[in-house]
């Protein structure tokens, strides 16, 4: 759930929404939560063309789409993209909450062209992206996404517990949830939802503990972490301790302190290869 | 090798908490993991043995018909879940390391998925042992 107020307004009380901007200009968006509002707002009206790619449909990830302007603007084209599920259609799953009595409007009466897309656990392109999805460990039917262009990949994992049941420091890469969406990605946007004291008391919510965290980024050598999905109850000065934590056993672990940052909202990350810049988080 | 789908990295998990024995096949039946108790029964420990083809695990492990006749692997429980899409139940026979037949019950369940049959799970317990440690009385 999203917390705003004024223990969050460094690191932000949004829940999860990340937009990635293509050097052609193709704008996906990763998860529609609160924080997609803002983005509406922000979007240029000729921003027109928008692809919403969704982990999955728990609410903090899906809650911002009645706020998304671009979705009440005639001329808008958005793609919905998110996981399968044997119970029901993406479309009708979404309209759950879009309707009532959650919602005073119905998916039908967007202005908008709206189409929906059940994710292929494969690879498709958007754009000059190619992108892949795969099922990873959360509750409910939930993906991981690889975004890659030129030579730059994002993994967006941003609810995912590999660590239930499974060693993340011994067990084969084959083996653990995530692997191959994060291996040796140029940024990983990876859960890390609690403290390793905390994660003690949440085994099987869904969600990632700092020590687990810093773990698979290792094991997976990705080239940059961002810890994401900061749990709704921590505060901006008990984030600022937490990321003392992180840097401390992300050094254990060998890992470049500059390689590691906690999620800002608001903060852009550009990403480009030697060459060929894939654009900005 | 490439990633194992989700539900096989689940149902592993799964499997390797459990003190009752399991075994794990893929879409083609080929053995991607047992667990400890598994072990213990038939002699090796995964770590030791690693994923097996079909042929090989069958062979290896010996299942065979309570006149000790060796069971065919389209004819085991595992195969027949995997393959008839249904859970099966059947007792039969493990060898192990020493050569000998243990009388064991089996239940195996097809792992079904939005992607399609992913694999099959088995869990047996050796007949003579009577129930499995915390298990119903």
């Amino acid at each position: 759930m999203p917390s705003p107020g004024p223990e969050t307004v460094r690191y932000g009380g949004n829940t999860s929404c990340v937009q990635v901007t293509l050097d052609d200009g193709t704008l996906l968006i990763l998860d529609a939560g609160t924080g997609i509002r803002g983005m509406g707002i922000a979007l240029a009206a000729e921003a027109a063309r928008v692809h919403i790619i969704v982990t999955h449909l728990h609410l903090d990830h899906i809650q911002g789409l009645m706020f998304f302007a671009p979705a009440f603007r005639s001329e808008s084209e958005i793609t919905i993209w998110g996981p399968a599920s044997p119970e029901a259609s993406l479309r009708d799953r979404i309209a759950r909450y879009i309707s009532a009595p959650l919602s005073p409007v119905e998916v039908r009466e967007l202005p908008c062209e709206v189409a929906f897309r059940d994710c292929p656990e494969t690879e498709w392109e958007i754009g000059t992206a190619h992108l892949r999805a795969a099922s990873v460990t959360h509750r409910g039917p939930t993906l991981g996404y690889r975004i890659t262009a030129d030579d730059c990949s994002i993994a967006y994992i941003p609810d995912h517990e590999p660590a239930i049941g499974a060693s993340l420091e011994n067990d084969e890469p084959d083996w653990i949830s995530g692997f191959d969406l994060a291996r040796g990605a140029s940024l990983l946007v990876h859960d890390c939802q609690y403290t390793d004291a905390e994660y003690a008391d949440h085994v099987g919510w869904g969600h990632s503990g700092l020590s687990d965290t810093l773990t698979f980024a290792r094991r997976t050598e990705v080239e940059r972490l961002l810890l994401f999905h900061h749990d709704p109850m921590h505060s901006d000065d008990f984030l600022d301790t937490f990321y003392g934590s992180a840097l401390e056993g992300w050094a254990e672990l060998g890992g470049d302190p500059v390689a590691l940052e906690l999620a800002t909202e608001r903060r852009e990350i550009e990403l480009s290869a030697a060459t060929d810049p894939l654009g900005s988080v | 090798m490439s990633q194992k789908p989700i539900e096989l990295i689940l149902a592993r998990n799964l499997l390797a908490s459990l003190t009752t024995p399991a075994f794990l096949v893929d879409d083609h039946g080929s053995l991607v993991f047992y667990n400890e108790a598994a072990a213990t029964l038939v002699g090796r420990r995964f770590e030791e043995t690693g994923q097996m083809a079909a042929s090989d695990w069958t062979e290896q492990f010996g299942p065979a018909d309570h006149e000790g006749r060796p069971v065919s692997w389209e004819d085991l429980p595992l195969t027949k879940a995997l393959f008839a899409g249904r859970a099966i139940h059947s007792k039969m026979h493990l060898k192990v390391l020493d050569g000998t037949l243990h009388e064991i019950e089996v239940s195996a369940l097809p792992i079904f998925a939005t992607g399609g049959t992913r694999g099959a799970m088995a869990i047996f317990w050796p007949v003579e042992d009577g129930p499995q440690a915390g298990g119903p009385n």
